[in-house]
């Protein structure tokens, strides 16, 4: 498979929804394929909040992309006859301008001062992106959770510009319990001693314990509880392979061990402004709430993709979008797959799941 | 053409209607409407084969359990519904006719004859039947309420649904002259073509 992996960088700047502006940004853009002669076979992949630019192959230390069960040679993401497009969101932490990244105008790390980041901006950056590579519009975007999201969001804006959509585990809106869910996380960051109200960079310091906490109970919320009992169980966790001394059940010792890596290599900030994105994300709301009517102009195909065991996105919010672009006379196909992993279903290739987007993207 | 129904239904839709296909199978027929009628078309189905058969022949397909209800349906609107094959495997089959009526113009139902004289006689002779139009073992079947041609037509007109066409079909589903002479007898099976009074 052909990779590439190249920075991009955008010196006109962005108008954000806020209306606050960045005078210049870079994303961070893996691909993976080749582009055809006439620029036709080019998917975006969106991550979801916790990804990156990173979606298919193996990276040097031995790490597979996220997606990696989906994008690659022959699989349902053939890159044998597409050319995927993979880049990291802005305002995330991997590469592409974010919290993290240094202010031209001040010199100084943004931090706190980054700007709010909606899922529309994310669109309007990867169009973009897709101008910026000379593709006209994409044969389809797709993506799981968040990244579902900016594939109905790349429907609704860009209609002209995107043939199909695949949203995947994914709601038009989060739920009350999705917002509840997301705002424990972020105040187990904001109450870390190290969070200096979100200036924790320039104090040398990270909210380490917050951001870990924070982890470990989304995490929970990607599983199913059949998937977790299933996996652990009540099973306790042999004491050499303890990650400290107050771990006794298996699945503490996961989440704890899960929350101290993603503590490691994710910003503080940067999930702040994800969940927020995922929060505040509702096309519908400039129509009156009828989604049907922000749907109106979609024309690429839609499938929407939904697994039983997930409860943080479960089938019935996918639904919702299947049943309101058929009100809008929209093609849309809607699956509900059986996935084991909850949320975190739409990450794994079984083969229902493999033969039927791969269907899609041929039809 | 691959799916017999498309010649039998084709004559009753308009070009460009806007069609859904409840139990739509592997998606042929919405298919072959496409192509004869330009028809834009919704399938319905449980199977996942025939799922995956409908999204690679690009017919937009939604995995469901009719017998869930079709409620969630009803603030969508179509010209013409397609029910073949399925209406009597439905818990309460009169009350899902009126709800097809409800978000669709016209409806087409096929209906597996009981009457049929193949199935009195395999009766007379102590035995379930089993044809062409009801083609399981008793012990395998999905019908959970079978009827007559006659009991079906008595529906309708307790109902208010105007039967506006129908065509009777012989033991190899063509459409027959003869089975049309005595349907409830002679035919194996009814299409018909309903709508509200």
């Amino acid at each position: 498979m052909k990779s590439q992996r190249e920075l991009h960088t955008f010196s006109s700047g962005i108008i954000l929804e806020t209306g606050e502006a960045l005078s210049s940004f870079d994303l961070m853009v893996d691909t993976y394929g080749e582009l055809n002669n006439d620029k036709s076979n080019a998917i975006l992949v969106c991550h979801a909040f916790s990804g990156s630019h990173h979606a298919a192959g193996s990276s040097d230390d031995g790490k597979s992309g996220w997606w990696d069960e989906l994008i690659g040679p022959n699989k349902a993401i053939d890159t044998n006859k597409f050319f995927v497009v993979s880049p990291n969101n802005l305002g995330s932490c991997f590469g592409s301008t974010g919290p993290i990244s240094i202010c031209p105008e001040t010199g100084e790390v943004y931090g706190k001062a980054f700007p709010a980041i909606s899922v529309l901006d994310w669109v309007n950056s990867q169009e973009m992106l897709l101008s910026k590579l000379g593709i006209n519009s994409w044969a389809c975007v797709l993506g799981g959770s968040l990244g579902g999201m900016q594939a109905l969001q790349w429907a609704i804006t860009f209609p002209d510009k995107i043939q199909r959509a695949g949203i995947i585990a994914a709601a038009a809106k989060a739920s009350s319990q999705n917002i509840a869910l997301n705002e424990v996380s972020r105040e187990s960051i904001r109450k870390d001693v190290n969070f200096h109200e979100g200036d924790y960079l320039k104090n040398d310091t990270f909210p380490k314990s917050g951001l870990k906490a924070a982890r470990m109970l989304a995490h929970i919320t990607y599983l199913s509880e059949e998937n977790m009992n299933k996996r652990f169980g009540r099973k306790i966790q042999d004491v050499e392979s303890r990650v400290d001394d107050l771990v006794d059940y298996e699945v503490e010792n996961y989440l704890q061990y899960k929350g101290e890596k993603f503590s490691q290599v994710f910003d503080a900030n940067t999930y702040i402004l994800m969940t927020r994105a995922m929060d505040d994300f509702d096309p519908a709301k400039k129509f009156d709430n009828e989604l049907k009517d922000a749907l109106k102009k979609v024309t690429a195909k839609l499938l929407i993709v939904g697994f039983k065991s997930d409860w943080l996105f479960p089938p019935e919010r996918g639904k919702e979008i299947q049943l309101a672009a058929m009100q809008s006379g929209i093609s849309s196909s809607y699956l509900e797959l059986e996935g084991q992993q909850g949320h975190d279903s739409f990450l794994f290739g079984n083969e229902r799941y493999q033969k039927n987007i791969e269907a899609f993207l041929r039809s | 053409m691959n799916n017999p129904l498309t010649n039998i239904v084709q004559d009753w839709i308009q070009s460009s209607s806007n069609v859904i296909d409840f139990g739509c199978g592997d998606g042929s027929l919405l298919e072959e409407l496409r192509e004869q009628k330009q028809t834009i078309g919704y399938g319905i189905e449980i199977d996942p084969n025939g799922i995956l058969s409908c999204l690679r022949k690009n017919i937009p397909v939604i995995e469901k359990n009719i017998d869930d209800g079709i409620d969630e349906f009803s603030e969508c609107s179509f010209d013409v519904a397609i029910m073949a094959s399925s209406i009597q495997c439905l818990k309460e089959p009169n009350v899902a006719l009126g709800k097809i009526l409800n978000l669709s113009n016209k409806c087409i139902v096929t209906i597996p004859n009981l009457g049929y004289w193949r199935c009195r006689l395999a009766l007379l002779l102590g035995r379930m039947p089993v044809t062409p139009s009801l083609p399981s073992s008793w012990y395998g079947t999905e019908n959970i309420h079978l009827c007559t041609i006659k009991d079906f037509e008595d529906l309708c007109s307790k109902e208010n649904i105007i039967i506006e066409d129908s065509i009777h079909l012989n033991k190899e589903r063509n459409k027959s002259k003869f089975a049309a002479i005595a349907p409830n007898l002679l035919s194996s099976e009814g299409v018909y073509l309903l709508a509200r009074k």
